[in-house]
């Protein structure tokens, strides 16, 4: 997905790639134009299944920093926990 | 022969081996000393939990391996900078469009892999090295689908919690209702989605350029992106 986003902000598409902290450290390599990590296990990026309100919260954050970001390379760690509502 | 078996046999059989478990395929990736402090840990705070029912410290636990275990590979795909393109609309003005690589798509549109209808996700998972010598294939999505009409298949990842509530990799409701409530000016009609396990080069020359072909010609303006 790294890969696309660095197609899309070429081809003049704003981007923002939302994923679960384990990946960090390979998605930082990659300098992606904005990126917001997830402090939520592997395939499961958004939030629990069910806890809407954080799935909400999380993208929310995501289209922020679509709007915010000045420059590449722009990183939100997201706080909060992953849980059951 | 189990009890013949290593506990690096026994470790590494999580990933794609006798005991495929994709949340925890990280294990071969830890040393056998690592390997056993993630189980006696894993062991203990199982133990809490029957005494305070608080589940926060299991699933942190099983989180900061995961980010350890890949944190501890050296990334494939290195660079120093990268294009950046500003919204230069507010979003409320914004064509905002939905793209994930977590192998979604609608049920009577399957992909269809290797020419295979139905394919499983056990399929999948025991096809996996197929799939990430392959080129991807895009799936289209549109964003009224009901929940009940979206399938998911990816043998690279645990599908069950995204099976359990799409919103968890593929939030259509949210977006949706984003929209509703005017956060978002327009949504593509149209969502996007493919496994991520995939050939990156072929990604990068063929498939990538010809999705942002389509997508230019959509009108696409940005777009949330989502991997697993």
């Amino acid at each position: 997905m790294g890969h696309l986003a660095r197609l899309l902000e070429e081809g003049g598409i704003a981007t923002v790639v939302v994923a679960a902290q384990p990946f960090r450290r390979r998605l930082l390599a990659m300098s992606l134009p904005r990126l917001v990590l997830t402090p939520h296990p592997m395939g499961r990026v958004l939030g629990a299944p069910g806890d809407a309100a954080r799935q909400r919260v999380v993208i929310l954050a995501a289209l922020e920093l679509l709007q915010t970001a000045t420059q590449g390379s722009t990183v939100l760690e997201l706080p909060g926990t992953y849980a059951f509502r | 022969m189990i009890d013949s078996e290593s506990f690096t046999d026994f470790k590494n059989s999580f990933s794609y081996g006798s005991r495929t478990d994709l949340n925890f395929k990280f294990l071969k990736a830890l040393s056998e000393e690592e390997a056993a402090e993630f189980f006696q840990g894993l062991l203990w705070k199982m133990g809490d939990f029957l005494n305070n029912g608080d589940r926060t410290a299991l699933i942190e636990h099983v989180r900061d391996w995961q980010t350890r275990a890949y944190s501890s590979q050296e990334p494939t795909w290195v660079y120093e900078d990268g294009p950046f393109t500003p919204l230069t609309k507010v979003l409320k003005q914004t064509h905002l469009a939905l793209i994930t690589s977590t192998g979604h798509y609608v049920a009577g549109d399957d992909p269809q892999p290797f020419g295979v209808a139905e394919m499983t996700q056990e399929e999948a998972i025991k096809r996996i090295s197929e799939f990430t010598g392959s080129a991807p294939q895009l799936s289209l999505i549109p964003v009224d689908t009901p929940g009940e009409q979206l399938r998911v298949r990816h043998g690279g990842y645990d599908i069950r919690g995204a099976q359990a509530d799409h919103n968890t990799v593929f939030p259509l409701d949210r977006l949706r209702e984003l929209t509703d409530d005017g956060v978002i000016g327009t949504l593509q009609p149209t969502a996007y989605s493919f496994v991520g396990a995939t050939a990156q080069t072929r990604l990068i020359k063929q498939s990538g350029p010809q999705w942002l072909a389509l997508f230019k010609e959509r009108e696409m303006e940005a777009a949330l992106l989502i991997p697993v």
